[in-house]
C-alpha cells in the first residue's frame, strides 16, 4: 500500500446512529476515508478485497459479534489495527476473547471523541509501520534469495 | 385459625406467622432487586450507545458552527454566495440533530419502561390490560437480548383482567429473563396470549437448552437454581408461582425438551372471585 494513500477507517456497529456520529466527527477533523457498516457480515466481506488501516467495531451485534469479526479481520488483514468499542454490559464476555485476537485498543461507550481520535491516529501509524516493515522484510528476503542464487552459481563455476 | 392465647414465654403462632410473612416479603423484594440488577446491565448498554452519540454530535455541531461562522464571514466579505463547503456543513448538522432526537427517544423509552417495572404503588387490584403489561415487560427485558434473541408475539384480543399489575410485571419479567438465560447464542422467544373461557392463557416459549428430566420436579422450589452465583437466585419461579396461583388463583405449568426449548403456560382468571390480598 502506498504510504501517502488516504488512511481508511472501518466502523462497524449495528446502530446506525453510532456510525453517523463517528463519521461526521472524522469528516470534520480528518482526511480519512470512513467506511461504515451496520452488518458485521458485510464488513467481513469488504475486508476480503479492500485494505483498511483500522477497524473499530461494536461487540454485541446480530449474526456475528465484534470479536468474531476481528478474528476474521486478523486472518484477512493481519496488519490492520483492531479496536473494540463496546457498551458496558459486554465487558465481561469481551475481555475473555480479547487476548486471542490481539486488540490494539478497547474503548467503552459512551466514547470520548478526542480519545477515539488519538486511538485511531495511533492505530493508523502503527499499521503503516507494520506494512512498511513487511515490505522491507520481503525485499530483504528477495535480496537474500538473490544472493543465494549468486552463491550457488559461483560455487558451481568453481567446483 | 386458632385464636386461643398462647403462653407468653414462647412467641405466639401469630407472631411466628408474621415473622415468616415479613421474611418472605423481604426475600421477594431482594429477588426483585436482583432481577432489576440483572436487567440493568442490559439497560446500561442500551443507554450508553445513544448517550455516546449525543455527546459526539454535540461536539461536532459546536465545532461545525465555528467553521461555518468563518466560512460565512469569508463569503460575506467577498460578497459571494455561501460556499459548497458551508452548505455541506449545514446538511451534516441537520443530520446530527435528527440523530440526537432518535437517541433521546431511545433513552426516554427505556426510562419509561423501567419506571413502570419498578413501580411500588401498583399494589392494588384493578382491571388492567394484560397485553400492555406484557409489552411493557418485553420492552425492558428486550434490552438485554435485543440483538441476540428474536422476540415474536401473538396477542389475541383480550378483555381486561382483574389483577395486581405490578406483580404480573414480575411474573413475566421472571419468565422472560429465564427464557433469555436458557438461550446460548442466538434464539427465539415466542409470547402468545389467548382466551380460554373465563381465563386468559399466556405462553412463553423459548428455543433454549431446556430443563433436564431430573430437574423438572424442583424448578419451582425456593432456592433451586442451576445458574452460577450472580446469575441466579433460585427464587424467580417460586415467587412467580405464588403470584400466579396464590394471589391470582391462576395456574402455571411447563413443557420442556432438553436441547430444544421450554414453554411456560400461565393461566389467569379474568375476574377474581376470591378477593385475596397480595401474598408477596
Ligand atoms: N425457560 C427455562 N429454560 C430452561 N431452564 C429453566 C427455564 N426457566 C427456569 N429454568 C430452570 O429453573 C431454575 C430455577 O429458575 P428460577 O426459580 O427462575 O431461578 P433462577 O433463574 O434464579 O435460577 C433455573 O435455574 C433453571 O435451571
Ligand atoms: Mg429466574
Amino acid at each position: 500500500m502506498d504510504k501517502n494513500e488516504q488512511p481508511a477507517v472501518m466502523i462497524v456497529d449495528d446502530e446506525e446512529m453510532v456510525i453517523t456520529s463517528i463519521r461526521a466527527f472524522l469528516r470534520l477533523e480528518t482526511e480519512y476515508a470512513v467506511h461504515g457498516f451496520t452488518s458485521p457480515e458485510d464488513a467481513a466481506r469488504q475486508l476480503e478485497t479492500n485494505p483498511v488501516d483500522v477497524i473499530v467495531t461494536d461487540y454485541l451485534m446480530p449474526k456475528m459479534n465484534g470479536i468474531q469479526l476481528l478474528g476474521k479481520a486478523k486472518n484477512l488483514q493481519p496488519e490492520a489495527a483492531r479496536v473494540l468499542l463496546t457498551g458496558h454490559a459486554d465487558k465481561q464476555s469481551a475481555i475473555q476473547a480479547i487476548n486471542e485476537i490481539g486488540l490494539y485498543q478497547y474503548l467503552e461507550k459512551p466514547w470520548d471523541n478526542a480519545q477515539l481520535l488519538l486511538v485511531i491516529q495511533g492505530a493508523i501509524e502503527r499499521t503503516r509501520l507494520l506494512r512498511t516493515l513487511r515490505d522491507k522484510i520481503s525485499e530483504l528476503d528477495a535480496a537474500h534469495s538473490n544472493l543465494k542464487d549468486v552463491q550457488t552459481r559461483l560455487l558451481r563455476a568453481f567446483l | 385459625m386458632n385464636d386461643q392465647p398462647e403462653p407468653a414465654v414462647k412467641p405466639s403462632r401469630q407472631d411466628l406467622l408474621e415473622q415468616l410473612e415479613s421474611a418472605h416479603q423481604r426475600l421477594a423484594e431482594a429477588h426483585k432487586m436482583a432481577s432489576i440488577g440483572r436487567l440493568s446491565a442490559g439497560i446500561v448498554h442500551e443507554i450508553n450507545t445513544p448517550i455516546g452519540s449525543i455527546f459526539s454530535n454535540n461536539e461536532v455541531i459546536l465545532r461545525s458552527l465555528e467553521v461555518l461562522k468563518k466560512l460565512l464571514a469569508e463569503s460575506c466579505a467577498a460578497s459571494v454566495a455561501p460556499s459548497q463547503e458551508a452548505m455541506e456543513i449545514i446538511e451534516t448538522m441537520a443530520t446530527l440533530a435528527a440523530v440526537d432526537k432518535i437517541a433521546c427517544e431511545r433513552i426516554s423509552g427505556v426510562i419509561r419502561s423501567l419506571k413502570t417495572f419498578s413501580r411500588v404503588d401498583d399494589r392494588d387490584i384493578r382491571k388492567a390490560c394484560l397485553e400492555g403489561i406484557i409489552r411493557n415487560t418485553l420492552k425492558l427485558t428486550g434490552t438485554i437480548f435485543r440483538r441476540r434473541i428474536a422476540v415474536e408475539t401473538h396477542f389475541e384480543e383480550l378483555p381486561e383482567i382483574e389483577c395486581y399489575p405490578g406483580l404480573l410485571n414480575q411474573v413475566f419479567a421472571n419468565l422472560l429473563v429465564n427464557a433469555g438465560q436458557a438461550i446460548e447464542g442466538e434464539g427465539k422467544i415466542t409470547v402468545t396470549t389467548r382466551r380460554e373461557n373465563d381465563f386468559v392463557h399466556v405462553s412463553i416459549a423459548d428455543t433454549g437448552k431446556g430443563i433436564k428430566p431430573e430437574d423438572r420436579g424442583r424448578i419451582f422450589a425456593r432456592g433451586f437454581t442451576t445458574k452460577p452465583i450472580g446469575e441466579g437466585t433460585g427464587l424467580g419461579l417460586a415467587i412467580t408461582r405464588e403470584i400466579v396461583e396464590d394471589t391470582h388463583g391462576g395456574s402455571i405449568d411447563f413443557e420442556s425438551e432438553p436441547g430444544m426449548g421450554t414453554t411456560f403456560h400461565v393461566r389467569l382468571p379474568i375476574t377474581q372471585t376470591r378477593k385475596s390480598s397480595p401474598a408477596s
